[in-house]
């Protein structure tokens, strides 16, 4: 009989039973938000020991490849003594403080022009120009500009970092303006929102993952920048740090600043991060 | 009393030819009516609708809702979409509530009236999930819910079932016609579905394409006899009922070979 077919079950086929059923989720977009630490966490662990092999190997003069332990070595020594006139706490200070105030400038000027310009014809108008001209530059480019018109102190070095990451935030807060549906924006309209509760309510949240995104990128073109600024006449910074153990050729310091840079950088980046899961934990489900 | 007479409005469309979505249409939707249009895709329904809320203004024509001319969206007018356009970064009862925020109604309040709202369309237990947790007909009824909670005069929707399958589509049905008879609100409604127009409206207008025009009105009494008996079998089975939607369905297949031919 078919129905006695139907149910009969081949008991090698036959599901195992599980304890408890398991709690499931939707299936994402490539690796959508699992996690990948462990992964990460191997691959350090690979290229460290790759780093290490390579040294105990010989396989390269020790001017081009320092040994780990020579550079911690030398992370101690440059901890205790200082290196190149200042302590190594006053060299990361320095440099926090310059990428500190230019990204607090970007992040306080480029949001609200930038949505300005995702919002209004005249102000995307009139910035435009200006801003696609200089953002591609390199800022190694117009960095003798900024020693022209604002001398070798703080203010050319900060001004360079600035400028480096105004464009980033500023184009993303455009974009994110750009990304809200015009549905979305007639509902609230119908709902009775303002002009203001517009903005506020809709376009501002809607926003807030592409700007978010935006510093990410910000605060990894600054610290790349980092170096460059720290060219201009300095006395301290971890850019002016590497400079100087590079013109001793000493490759284990440059290794020290690098992996002080890549830390700082590695903060930051996880710092908004952290801000992005605060903030913005709904990313990716409208 | 919306008052809708000789609107008009033409587009210019991507060749630089003129598209008369909407050509020349009278309309009076009254309090407590139920209006329901159809037509063909492309006959201008959305158009209708989306002038009527005030996304567009008219080519020609007037609009007035109440004595007053519509010249903008305003929360007298309440709309729900196909596609739901709740906010993802707020709960539930915080989109439903999102009209009444606007018009700056303390917290404590709104929500009060939003969780009743809630209540009304059977999402009281939902009030502080978030949007992507909810299926889409349940979304569907938030946008009912929030689009009823400033007390507009008029529900505008277009097409807010069609993306459901058909028997969710038939509880929301049921749902709608429920909340139009306990608000005594009036609707504009607009669906590809005939037996879903013939189903819930008090009226009816059959629309045609190029130029969009209103070609059968058809006055409705089964979704009062919905109300009082609550037999949707007895009246999908209706003769009269099958008449009319072979009647429709011929309006509207001379219009699609037409469109074919063109
Ligand atoms: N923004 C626009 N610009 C140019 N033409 C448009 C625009 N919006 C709609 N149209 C045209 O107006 C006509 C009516 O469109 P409308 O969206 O009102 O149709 P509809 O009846 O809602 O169709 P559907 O059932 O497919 O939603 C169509 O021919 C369409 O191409
Ligand atoms: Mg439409």
């Amino acid at each position: 009989m078919t129905t006695l077919e139907l149910d009969r079950h081949d008991p090698d086929v036959r599901p195992a039973r599980r304890a408890r059923a398991a709690v499931v989720r939707m299936r994402g977009l490539g690796m959508s938000g699992r996690p990948t630490l462990a992964i990460s966490v191997v691959t350090a662990g690979a290229i460290l020991a790759a780093w290490w092999a390579a040294t105990a190997l010989q396989l390269t003069p020790s001017l081009f490849l320092p040994r780990p332990s020579e550079v911690i070595h030398q992370f101690v020594l440059v901890y205790k003594n200082g290196y190149a006139g200042a302590s190594l706490g006053a060299h990361i200070g320095a440099s926090l403080l310059r990428i500190g105030t230019a990204s607090l400038l970007a992040i306080a000027t480029a949001i609200p022009i930038g949505l300005a310009m995702g919002l209004n014809r005249w102000v995307k108008g009139i910035l435009d120009t200006p801003i696609e001209f200089y953002w591609p530059l390199p800022p190694l480019a117009y960095l003798p500009l900024m020693i022209i018109w604002l001398g070798i102190g703080e203010a050319s070095k900060i001004a360079l970092l600035f400028l480096a990451m105004f464009a980033p935030i500023c184009l993303s807060a455009q974009a994110g303006v750009r990304s809200v549906s015009l549905e979305r924006a007639n509902a609230a309209r119908a709902l009775g929102a303002s002009r203001w509760q517009l903005f506020l309510h809709i376009v501002l949240p809607s926003a807030l993952p592409e700007i978010l995104t935006g510093i990410r990128i910000a605060f990894g073109v600054g610290w790349s920048t980092l170096v460059a600024a720290e060219l201009i006449a300095s006395t301290r910074g971890i850019g002016y740090l590497i400079m100087s153990a590079a013109q001793f050729l000493a490759t284990d310091v440059v290794f020290v600043g690098i992996a002080i840079i890549s830390l700082c950088a590695f903060g930051f980046g996880l710092a908004v991060r952290l801000a992005e899961r605060w903030l913005v934990p709904w990313k990716g489900r409208d | 009393m919306l008052r809708i007479r000789n609107a008009t409005v033409t587009f210019e469309g991507h060749d630089g030819r003129q598209v008369h979505a909407l050509d020349r249409v009278d309309l009076d939707i009254e309090e407590g009516a139920f209006v329901v249009a159809l037509g063909a895709s492309g006959c201008g329904k959305s158009t209708l609708l989306n002038t009527i809320a005030g996304f567009l203004p008219l080519s020609d024509g007037s609009i007035t809702l109440n004595g007053r001319e519509i010249d903008g969206p305003g929360a007298d007018r309440g709309v729900v979409f196909q596609k739901d356009t709740l906010l993802p970064w707020a709960s539930i009862i915080d989109n439903v509530a999102l009209g009444l925020r606007f018009a700056g109604i303390p917290k404590r309040a709104r929500r009060e009236r939003a969780r009743e709202l809630l209540g009304l369309v059977g999402l009281a237990d939902f009030a502080e999930s978030h949007p992507h947790e909810l299926s889409g007909g349940m979304r569907q009824r938030v946008g009912i819910a929030r689009a009823l909670a400033t007390e507009p005069d008029i529900l505008l929707m277009d097409e807010p079932f069609g993306a459901l399958d058909s028997l969710t589509r038939e509880q929301m049905q049921e749902l709608l016609v429920s909340v139009w008879h306990r608000t005594g609100k009036r609707i504009f409604f607009i669906t590809h579905s005939i037996e879903e127009a013939l189903f819930l409206g008090t009226r009816l207008i059959v629309m045609s394409p190029r130029p969009g025009r209103v070609v059968a009105r058809y006055e409705l009494d089964f979704v009062k006899r919905y109300v009082e008996t609550g037999d949707v079998r007895g009246i999908h089975l209706d003769p009269a009922f099958a008449a009319l939607r072979e009647e429709i369905r011929q309006i509207l297949h001379s219009d699609h070979h037409q469109g074919i031919a063109a």
